[in-house]
């Protein structure tokens, strides 16, 4: 007696530490997760304020090693940014203290920068090769190739430089080309300081000339988590900058595709559930029934997207649309949903059935007035949760052929989409700054819309159980 | 006892039952005659439970059932070809060993019956007809609405489980152990309430509780192993009966 009672406190101790631990794994898991995609709110921020950046470099001549600083790839019209006369092809040097030599510390000197809602950064930069120098030529002084400035802009002409100065070095990096030497002027102003140190030569003379070309200004701004969340959520997908990336086309992708799902597979599901719990007889046909849906519940999703690929996809001819991406995932949930069903209906008292019986109902009104209502609450608690299931699902839709990446929102059943899992693939796999961030920040709108329709489930569980009991 | 020498509404013809290889009644003849109460008494697992779900073809839902011999009801054969098992539930109503109510307000688990049935007229007056015959009406009337099924005890339960039969106003009413879920008090009102119905409709009961039998029925048949022993007048079958079987039953030797 007292083995047995031991080993069953073994076993118990066993299965809570179990439970513990991946409850513990989950939870963590999904923490990380979520501070994974905190820098969201900054990225958003920052397409607020007009910037969108991207990561250049410069190889140092002499030397193998290249130094790397963020370029303004965009500035957005009427923004922020452009009112302090930003533009496409400035250098972003510092924000609020913090040097920028890639995008992402741009991202996080904003997070991080003090205040609430309303930030007031300052911010450096180096206005594009233009306006810094003016106009550059290559030539040849004796053999030597050097950069000549042909025509000083007013910054250049305000720091002593004047037209057929030949640039030499900013800061000890050698000039040697005309792109490069504003590189050069950038870098040095990033890694060292300004004002720089411009080697010149003119007419012969080396002459050092100290000049400050950054520009300084404050950038003001929103910066709000919940309008962050929101943008990202409701704006189409940008390819190129993670801060102005959106989920509007894979969520709506989703939401459709769930749709035409459960347009489907919920009827035929509680059918079949239905026909095989209160009519089928017992014969060899149905027990055929039986092991083939039992299988098919064991099939792996990408054997589905293969059925789909060929059957709904070619031989249908619904090609990679929402319609076949739909019809692909019922065929993936019709077992779990048939399965789930037939397990509700199967708890329904056999009383009930019989009283129904009793007083002269047809096998049909005794299923629909009394058997279905009953075992709705569990019917529904399966369905939705098979239905997370197919939305959390990448790999039968990637066989299908679905779009990794959509720019646009899906208008009808013959459109080509993406799916929320597919689109945190394809960002999860982007080499570029800030993607993860913006793969992470979709997969806690996955997780959330997740629990959101377990909620939901639970919610409606309770409703009807009331309804029955009180 | 001229009443007796009426015509039976349901009468076996060596009726026998399988479920699968088992036979649970073998080759049975009774009859059930109008306006009286006919228990069916025998120790556990005698067929008798199984002979009153065959008098409106419960058991056809039970896969591997089959059937010899014959039910009459009013003459026509119940497993004849063609008929509508369906049909036969609206004559023959049924209530079952423990409450049933279906879980929904008092009111709808009368009128589940009728509405089935395409009753056209006051579903209202109808439904408080069945309850009052069931001898609920005065205990639920107030909140036919709010409360369900579940919510009454479970001698009402029962009670409104007979009002639900009775509402669609069935030929006979079939009650298997009606009182086996209930307690001493609630058994007594149902006893009551059995003999009341025997003026307007046609009962047959099955009970493992002798007593009950003698107290309630007209008639009684005794199974044992499926087989009918000895049927007949109750009083008789109490006091003398014929088969030495039936004696020991009734005296309490085995069962």
């Amino acid at each position: 007696m007292r083995g047995r009672r031991a080993l069953e406190w073994a076993f118990a101790l066993l299965a809570g530490g179990a439970l513990g631990v991946s409850l513990v794994v989950l939870i963590v898991l999904i923490a990380i997760t979520a501070l994974q995609a905190g820098p969201i709110t900054s990225m958003r921020a920052t397409a607020q304020a007009g910037i969108s950046l991207s990561l250049r470099s410069m190889d140092v001549p002499g030397t193998r090693d290249s130094l790397a600083y963020a370029s303004i790839a965009q500035v957005e019209s009427g923004s922020p940014a452009a009112g302090l006369g930003m533009s496409r092809g400035d250098a972003l040097i510092e924000v609020a203290g913090v040097a920028v030599d890639r995008p992402s510390r741009a991202w996080d000197a904003v997070g991080e920068a003090a205040g609430g809602q309303e930030v007031n950064l300052s911010v450096v930069w180096i206005p594009r090769s233009e306006i810094t120098l003016g106009t550059l030529r290559a030539a040849s002084t004796g053999g030597e190739p050097c950069v000549l400035l042909t025509s000083p802009s007013v910054a250049a002409q305000a720091a002593g430089l004047r037209a057929g100065d030949a640039l030499v070095a900013a800061a000890g990096i050698p000039i040697t080309g005309t792109r490069q030497a504003w590189e050069a002027l950038v870098v040095a102003a990033r890694t060292q300081g300004t004002p720089i140190e411009l080697t010149l030569d003119r007419e012969g003379e080396r002459q050092v000339v100290l000049w400050d070309p950054s520009v300084q200004a404050e950038l003001r701004f929103v910066r709000d988590p919940v309008r962050a969340w929101w943008t990202f959520l409701t704006s189409l997908n940008e390819p190129r900058y993670p801060e102005r990336a959106g989920l509007l086309p894979a969520f709506v992708g989703s939401v459709y595709v769930v749709l035409v799902m459960a347009v489907v597979a919920f009827p035929l599901g509680i059918a079949g559930a239905v026909y095989l719990e209160e009519y089928a007889p017992t014969n060899v046909l149905t027990r055929i029934i039986e092991v083939l849906v039992a299988n098919l519940a064991g099939t792996p999703s990408a054997v589905v997207g293969i059925i789909g690929l060929e059957v709904f996809a070619r031989a249908l001819g619904a090609g990679r649309s929402v319609l076949a991406g739909g019809l692909t995932l019922s065929i993936l949930i019709l077992p779990m949903l048939i399965v789930a069903a037939r397990e509700a209906l199967r708890s329904v008292p056999q009383t009930l059935r019989d009283a129904a019986l009793a007083v002269g109902a047809t096998r049909w009104e005794t299923v629909r007035h009394h058997v279905l209502p009953y075992a709705l609450p569990g019917i529904l608690t399966g369905t939705i949760l098979s239905f997370s299931r197919a939305l959390g699902e990448a790999a039968p839709l990637l066989l299908l052929g679905a779009f990794l990446f959509v720019t646009y929102v899906p208008q009808g059943l013959r459109d080509s989409f993406t799916v929320v899992p597919l689109q945190i693939f394809e960002w999860a796999t982007r080499p570029q700054d800030g993607f993860a961030a913006v793969a992470a920040a979709a997969i806690v709108i996955l997780v959330a819309l997740l629990l959101v329709l377990n909620a939901v489930a639970i919610v409606l569980r309770n409703r009807f159980q009331r309804r029955w009991s009180g | 006892m001229s009443e007796h020498e009426e015509l039976p509404v349901l009468s076996t013809r060596d009726f026998s039952l399988w479920y699968g290889s088992h036979q649970a009644v073998i080759e049975v003849n009774l009859d059930i005659v109008e306006r009286q109460i006919t228990a069916i008494i025998g120790p556990s697992g005698c067929g008798k439970s199984t002979l009153i779900r065959a008098f409106n073809r419960l058991n056809d839902l039970i896969p591997g059932v089959r059937t010899s011999g014959e039910i009459l009801f009013r003459g026509e054969r119940i497993y004849g070809r063609g008929v509508d098992p369906v049909n036969v539930r609206r004559h023959i109503g049924m209530v079952f060993q423990k409450p049933n109510p279906f879980p929904k307000s008092v009111f709808e688990n009368v009128a589940f019956g009728l509405r089935i049935n395409g009753f056209r007229g006051d579903l209202a007056k109808r439904v408080e007809s069945a309850l009052e015959k069931a001898a609920l009406w005065d205990e639920v009337k107030d909140d036919l609405h709010r409360k369900t099924g579940y919510d009454l005890s479970g001698g009402q339960q029962q009670r409104l489980c007979i009002a639900r039969a009775l509402a669609v106003d069935p030929e006979v009413l079939l009650m298997d152990e009606p009182c086996s879920a209930l307690d001493p008090i609630a058994t007594a009102k149902i006893e009551d309430l059995i003999r009341e119905l025997a003026s307007s409709v046609t009962v047959a009961i099955v009970t493992h509780n002798m007593q009950q039998a003698a107290r309630v029925s007209d008639f009684t048949a005794f199974m044992l192993l499926g087989e009918l022993v000895e049927f007949g007048p109750t009083r008789e079958i109490f006091t003398r009966p014929k088969d030495s079987r039936t004696e020991a039953y009734i005296t309490g030797r085995f069962g």
